[in-house]
């Protein structure tokens, strides 16, 4: 594959670059009508010909043309083409006028079909690579958070290299995936988390999508229903996101630019306030001895801080006084520099585009960060008359150091750092280790890992080496007339090290693993299309094709506990070594075809189908089929065409869809019993034995989802406001679920196509162009969505299905029918009719929360989302800030629940001189009480509390200021005397602060994995603010 | 032109006729579709074993608590104080039926496919019948006849049989598969744990097992009780310590490999000798290889001292000033709690004790019920030896302990019963199921504040409880058939 790419792309530089000679040219300025603004990108067509140009950021052209005669069609999405003969001009200057109503809107659609926007009878979304590239992101997509309306990002607080979770109205699986489709340059990618963090701890490994760089992106379009990704198949359930790289098309002549970015984060310790006024102790008294230091590390259950001499865990004494916020003590100010340079040239026949980029991270937990390299090509050329090739190949090389482990306590800095009491200094912890080399423990608890240890002992390393490639050559064979074939790849490697070492306190003689995991996804279509008129009235815009999806995913590990020589870190030298390998292959074909009519072009009528034949559901002697068949139609109806609208009514579009798609094939090897090789033999005898926990299940079938959607598509007052109003609704059948079995059948579950799931939602966009003069511009945008999913079924007997529990046990992401989409279900306060909280007394008179019992206690997705972007312009400069906001939602925080037990949090502090009056009702009465919890008393009164999930569920609302950049374009006058021929600075922050938040100490948007439990928060990386300053030069 | 889209169209015909070589494609190369029935079997065997899930929870946890062998002040070992934790009284379910009970079922079922001679089905025979009397004797009634099988069947909620029909069938299958074998190595050969396919020790394993089942059943069904005995004993039981059924662990390289009791053991430091058994064991050569003092690894017989059951630390303080458990005897870390140790399902010396009682009731295995006795004794001191040279216990001093503590007729059944107890150190199992049948070692109750059971010793464990969840019909059949689903309720033959 990569031989034959780069064959294609030998051959293409042979034929490139043959330059015309022109005989003369044509120069001049494109403007707005009004607003005497310049047009960048503006088309200019030699009529008759294929000769043309386009306008650079001043508006400015250049055009050879080859006699007198000709005649310049300027052109310009949304605005009036004009046409101007050059009767020996060598300049001309025009000016564009706004067209009155919408015009050809070109818009990328599945399988990278350029269709006519309002052609369309779903919703679509494009957004250009400025989006992301504005203010740039590790993980780019993460740059959409809050931009379009329907697509939900959440990024985890597990560091630069993390994963995001995207997810399209809403969730269409119960436990599969619902991560989206990404098609990079017409070519699937793969998205798969390389781990994440769970119940008991673990990091997050990245994901796909992450390795894309925000400066290569020149377009995002969002397939967000099922008629809009219908084409997809099997594969869309989800949703697709498309993204365009940027290619040398735009470039006129050869060009330089360069751009590079430096970001800041660092802590937002502000948020996290808790109580400074109690020390490190217990029953309110200050550790007496390094001992009893050293036994309760983390009680902040002390006496009043006064300054005094007590010891602390490693023995020294040390003044009785908060000693300052640990966040900023321990974690560093992450630095991230992202420089990319990019040549380009085209010209008629070809052209390219070639980039280089670094991006350097050192992130804010110390000895961690992130390097990652992309070099990007992208070639375009006509081969002959009516033959076109595009190639784009990119390699990407990622070095990522010390993933930050997450969550559960073992190795995890977070946790560490996060339950220190207020008189205990996290910098005596530095160096975390001893003279002998192994952990300098910190307590008694061994699963507490000294901070430093944590970050500079543990090892958790990858390099990840990818390219993604495709080439595509489309030959039109008639006016009316293609055929396009496409072949892609995306492979990549990672190797993993993971080093915890001899010394580790939990694990003495310490273990290590060695991981390589290989990925390759080829991609081949093929598909012959038709635009033509058929009569005067109609006309259709209609393929059919064909393609071929091979995935291959294989995994080997060596791994080994024990080191035999403490300081070498080789599985070799570990005592007990194992290895493990893990393969799978699956195919996928598919037949599709689109076929779309138009009736004098106001009404619109699309039919698509296809049909998927999947190697995961295909066995010997199998007797349900192998492929089944996903169809949509929809309709668009543009109603200022059809019917005489008022004036200020610009465009109005009427749009409905309904598409049957479906998602989830099975893994390979799931239809049928296998056997594998079990540990490594015994005492010379080999071992094996039954490889599946889960009883296989032949007639197993991807799960379907059908969807109905409705929208409105308006643009009012002379293109001063937009309006987008979407409606759907989606079911999903026959999900894949685990049904659970007698464990005395031998196994634990089987699978089956039983899961119901819908999810009913509303998407508004409103735009404006509110003010346009020739200095000044402001254009708001805003945007809304609101999604409720709800379970309807999960398996034969409707049981909850259990997504993941939190770590301190109490607490679950349940699918329960009837609810929500994973709601967090715990342990709760048992409560009178009227709803007071009902204790029992104590033998010493503490009063215990009665046990409630496990109740539904929110809902981890939030159902509300919305975000307001404000851009202004005023001559050179620019400004654009974006406020998103997430509502309906909640958060189980481990964090508090842990600091309410440790006495650190500031609702702790009632009582601790006098006591603390506690209300309630007495079990054993059944009447009201009054009981005052002693001093000493107040560790136990609270550890209770910390048991009780109920109290540690908070809305997870916010309105948060995420994103401003402020820019300065550099006049060109001041440029004349350089080579420069354009440049923008700008000042960039993100995260800054919240509007607006529920929660208190932690940030609402703190997962620690981007898997399908949501809603669960415990000592991830602590919330950061970011800023910098960004550059852009052409020349 | 048509010609073009003619040959465009076949090429998508050809691109996509389309699904050739999936069938083929969809075959793990990392795994098999069958695989030789020989590595299956030895994994069986050490799955059957056990890992340190069930040997921490059921066997040491539970059993070995109530049996008083061993005794804790850590409140999570359950039976020390008969509290009730559902998820450690069901460990053995848990994990036998997904583990070594689905794999034997698969094994037969091959080796009936593959025509595999008689005597490796009767040997796999016996060996489920060994899986089925261990989750049997703890549990009660439970899926047997449907068991393992969810995808042989599809059968995902397997019924409950009774107890005495599980019985009858496990006896019927001993008999038929002893009736197979004769002399010779068996085809399993090395991949035999247990004997190296030595098909006369299976025989008499088989014939063994038989009489543990038949004097099992000595409360309900004297009658059958005696027929079965009196086949087992003509069929030929064990005769030495060489035909002791046991499977050799060793520490590594993975968890499969090791002694479940010695990972629990490594795990775990809360565990002590119980005084009940350091008791009576004094003047016993065993309990320096059995035992050795918490603080120093101490073996001298001075220092060593059990732990009550039934104490916490605050009691333990208050009835003796200690404020920690390090003065006590633990299970002797140099000896007995290797990760590597040999796990034993059944000793001569248990055959040998099983004997004299047969002796002392109906006169069988020749009468002599203090000559079986004497063997049995002889036999549980000198089998520890399979521990290690540092286990061994000389002729002399075994004479010496008959000598000092002879077989007194008058208390046959009490004596037997006692040793037994103490030959089944370990195997939790065993001697929890010969205890409730015998009522032998008198155990005294401990009766620890808010315990579950009134004071009283267990009489089982309880089903997992998932099963009123996802086989709630059967579930609520077996209750309705055996009692309540509690530590108190008593299995088929243990009923007065």
């Amino acid at each position: 594959m990569i031989k034959q790419l780069a064959k294609v792309l030998l051959i293409f530089c042979i034929l490139g670059f043959q330059n015309i000679k022109a005989q003369a040219t044509v120069s001049g300025t494109i403007k707005d009508g009004v607003t005497g603004m310049t047009l960048p990108g503006a088309t200019i067509l030699v009529k008759g010909t294929k000769i043309g140009a386009s306008t650079d950021m001043d508006g400015k052209y250049n055009i050879q043309v080859q006699s007198d005669n000709a005649v310049l069609q300027f052109s310009f999405m949304g605005y009036e083409s004009s046409e101007i003969a050059v009767k020996g001009k060598s300049v001309i200057n025009i000016s564009l006028n706004q067209s009155a109503e919408s015009l050809t809107e070109v818009v990328v659609t599945a399988l990278g079909i350029k269709r006519d926007a309002k052609s369309l009878g779903y919703s679509i979304t494009e957004v250009k690579g400025d989006a992301v590239s504005q203010v740039k992101q590790t993980n780019a997509i993460n740059g959409l958070q809050g931009k379009i309306a329907g697509v939900n990002i959440t990024g985890n607080s597990t560091g630069a290299a993390g994963s995001s979770r995207v997810i399209i109205r809403g969730n269409t699986s119960l436990t599969g995936n619902n991560q989206p489709l990404y098609i990079i340059d017409g070519m699937p990618m793969g998205n798969d988390t390389n781990g994440s963090a769970g119940t008991y701890g673990g990091s997050d490994g990245g994901d796909g999508i992450s390795s894309i760089n925000p400066d290569e992106i020149a377009s995002i379009s969002v397939l967000k229903g099922g008629a809009a990704a219908a084409l997809y198949g099997s594969r869309a359930a989800n949703g697709v996101i498309m993204i365009t790289t940027k290619s040398g098309k735009n470039q006129k002549g050869f060009g330089v630019e360069f751009s590079s970015s430096l970001l800041f984060d660092k802590v937002n310790s502000s948020m996290q306030d808790f109580q400074t006024e109690y020390g490190q102790g217990t029953l309110g008294v200050a550790p007496t001895t390094q001992a009893m230091a050293f036994d309760n590390p983390n009680s902040s259950w002390g006496a009043k801080l006064d300054g005094s001499d007590v010891v602390n865990w490693d023995g020294v004494v040390r003044p009785y006084s908060y000693v300052g916020n640990n966040l900023d003590k321990f974690y560093d100010t992450a630095a991230t520099y992202i420089n990319t340079i990019s040549i380009s040239n085209s010209n008629e026949k070809s052209n390219y585009r070639f980039s280089i980029s670094d991006l350097s991270n050192a992130d804010i937990v110390p000895n961690s960060g992130l390097n990652r390299k992309t070099f990007s090509l992208n070639l375009g050329s006509v081969l002959a008359d009516k033959l076109t090739l595009s190639t784009n190949i990119k390699y990407i090389r990622e070095n990522t150091q010390n993933r930050p482990r997450l969550s559960d306590s073992p190795g995890n800095a977070n946790y560490s750092v996060a339950v220190l009491p207020a008189n205990i200094d996290v910098t005596t912890m530095d160096p975390g280790a001893n003279e002998d080399g192994s952990e300098r423990a910190t307590s008694t608890n061994i699963y507490a890992t000294n901070p430093y240890w944590a970050a500079y002992n543990f090892k958790n390393e990858d390099q990840k080496n990818r390219i993604i490639g495709s080439a595509s050559l489309k030959y039109d064979i008639l006016d009316w007339l293609y055929v396009s074939a496409r072949s892609g790849i995306d492979e990549y490697s990672i190797n993993t090290t993971f080093i915890a070492p001899w010394g580790t306190a939990y694990q003495l003689l310490g273990s290590m693993y060695e991981q390589e995991t290989k990925y390759s996804q080829i991609d081949s279509d093929i598909m012959i299309g038709v635009n033509r008129k058929i009569s005067n009235n109609f006309s259709t815009n209609s393929l059919i094709g064909a393609s071929n999806n091979t995935q291959v995913r294989e995994t080997l590990t060596l791994s080994g506990s024990n080191f035999i020589v403490p300081d070498l870190q080789t599985v070799k030298n570990t005592e007990n070594q194992s290895t493990g390998y893990q393969y799978s292959k699956q195919k996928m074909s598919s037949i599709y075809g689109s076929f779309e009519f138009d009736y004098k072009q106001f009404i619109y009528l699309t039919f698509t189908a296809r049909n998927d034949w999947f190697s995961t559901l295909s066995a010997a002697n199998k007797t349900t089929p192998n492929n089944d068949l996903y169809t949509s139609i929809n309709t668009s109806i543009i109603l200022n065409e059809a019917f005489k609208l008022p004036e200020w009514i610009d465009f109005a579009k009427l749009r409905a869809g309904y598409s049957e798609l479906a998602g989830g094939a099975p893994d390979p090897y799931s239809l049928s019993l296998s056997y594998g090789i079990v540990g490594q033999g015994h005492l010379g005898q080999s071992l094996s034995g039954i490889s599946n926990g889960t009883i296989p299940n032949a007639n197993l079938v991807p799960y379907n989802v059908d969807e109905v959607e409705f929208g409105l598509d308006t643009r009012l007052f002379g293109g001063k406001l937009s309006l987008d109003l979407a409606y759907y609704a989606k079911k999903t059948t026959k999900d894949i679920v685990s049904v659970s079995a007698s464990q005395a059948s031998g196994y634990s579950s089987s699978i089956a196509n039983l899961g119901e799931i819908t999810n009913k939602g509303f998407e508004m966009l409103i735009s404006g162009d509110l003010v346009r003069t020739q200095n000044f511009r402001w254009t708001p945008s805003f945007n809304f969505a609101y999604n409720i999913g709800k379970v309807v079924a999960t398996n034969a007997t409707n049981s909850d299905i259990n997504l993941g529990q939190a770590r301190t046990q109490n607490v679950q992401i349940s699918h329960i029918v009837g609810q929500p989409y994973g709601v967090i279900y715990g342990t709760s306060y048992a409560r009178t009719a009227d709803g007071e909280i009902i204790y029992e007394i104590d033998s010493d008179g503490v009063p215990r929360a009665k046990d409630g019992g496990n109740k539904q206690l929110g809902q981890g997705v939030p159902p509300y989302s919305m975000g307001l972007t404000n851009s202004f312009s005023y001559k050179n400069f620019s400004a654009s800030f974006l406020i998103d906001a997430k509502f309906g939602g909640q958060i189980y925080s481990g964090t508090n629940a842990g600091a309410v037990g440790r006495g650190q949090h500031k609702v702790t502090l009632e009582g601790r001189e006098d006591g603390l009056v506690v209300n309630g009702i007495d079990d054993a009465t059944g009447l009201p009480f009054t009981a005052t919890v002693a001093p000493q008393n107040l560790a136990t009164y609270w550890g209770r509390i910390s048991g009780i999930a109920e109290e540690f569920v908070e809305d997870a609302d916010y309105i948060k200021f995420r994103q401003i950049s402020i820019g300065y374009d550099i006049p060109i006058k001041a440029l004349n005397k350089t080579f420069l021929t354009s440049a923008n600075v700008s000042l960039i922050g993100r995260n800054l602060f919240y509007i607006n938040r529920s929660v208190d100490n932690i940030d609402p948007e703190s997962a620690y994995s981007n898997g399908n439990a949501q809603g669960l928060e415990y000592y991830g990386l602590p919330s950061t603010r970011s800023y910098g300053v960004s550059l852009n030069v052409k020349f | 032109m048509k010609k073009v889209i003619f040959k465009i169209m076949l090429l998508l015909l050809v691109l996509t006729s389309c699904d050739n070589g999936y069938e083929e494609l969809n075959v793990d190369p990392t795994k098999s579709s069958q695989i030789d029935a020989k590595s299956k079997f030895t994994a069986a065997q050490l799955r059957m074993s056990g890992e340190r899930y069930e040997a921490w929870r059921a066997n040491l946890i539970y059993q070995s608590t109530m049996m008083q062998h061993i005794a804790t002040t850590a409140s999570y070992w359950s039976g020390d104080k008969y509290f009730w934790n559902k998820d450690y009284a069901s460990s053995l379910w848990d994990r036998y039926y997904t583990g070594p009970i689905k794999a034997i079922e698969d094994i037969l079922v091959q080796l009936e496919e593959e025509e595999q001679p008689t005597e490796m089905i009767a040997i796999a025979r016996i060996q489920r019948v060994v899986m089925f009397q261990r989750l049997t004797d703890v549990y009660g009634d439970i899926p047997y006849s449907e068991a393992g099988k969810g995808y042989l069947d599809g059968n995902l909620t397997p019924k409950y049989d009774l107890q005495s029909d599980i019985y009858a069938d496990l006896l019927k299958e001993l008999e038929e598969s002893a009736a197979v074998l004769s002399t010779g190595t068996s085809e399993w050969g090395d991949a035999d744990l247990l004997f190296k396919g030595d098909q006369a020790k299976w025989k008499r394993y088989a014939n063994s097992m038989m009489l543990r089942l038949a004097l099992r059943m000595i409360k309900v069904d004297a009658a059958a009780s005696q027929a079965w005995a009196t086949k087992a004993i003509e069929g030929g039981v064990m005769t030495s310590n060489s035909d002791i059924a046991y499977i050799q662990h060793s520490a590594g390289p993975e968890g499969i490999n090791k002694n479940g009791n010695g990972e629990a053991f490594s795990a775990d430091s809360n565990p002590r000798l119980s005084k009940t058994f350091v008791d009576f064991l004094s003047d016993d050569p065993r309990l320096p290889i059995l035992g050795a003092r918490r603080s120093d690894k101490s073996t001298v017989v001075a220092n060593l001292k059990g732990l009550p059951n039934g104490l916490d630390s605050d009691l333990l303080k208050a009835a003796t000033g200690e404020l920690n458990t390090d003065a006590y005897a633990e299970p002797n870390r140099a000896i007995i709690t290797g990760e590597d140790a040999p796990m034993f399902f059944q000793t001569y010396a248990e055959v040998e004790f099983m004997l004299a009682e047969s002796a002392f009731r109906w006169g069988l295995a020749g009468g002599n019920v203090e000559a079986h006795y004497n063997a049995g004794v002889t036999a549980a001191m000198k089998y520890l030896s399979i521990y290690g040279t540092a286990a061994t216990i000389s002729d002399a001093q075994i004479q010496l302990y008959l000598t000092t503590k002879p077989f007194v007729a008058a208390n046959a059944l009490q004596m037997i019963g006692n040793q037994y107890w103490a030959a089944t150190f370990l195997n939790e199992y065993e001697t929890f199921a010969n205890w409730r049948r015998t009522g032998f070692p008198a155990l005294v109750p401990v009766n620890y504040p808010g315990n579950e059971t009134n004071g009283t010793i267990p009489r089982r464990l309880t089903y997992a409880t998932s099963e009123q969840v996802v086989n709630p019909i059967n579930y609520a059949a077996a209750i309705a058939a055996q009692g309540p689903d509690i530590l108190t309720t008593r299995v088929w033959w243990d009923k007065l």
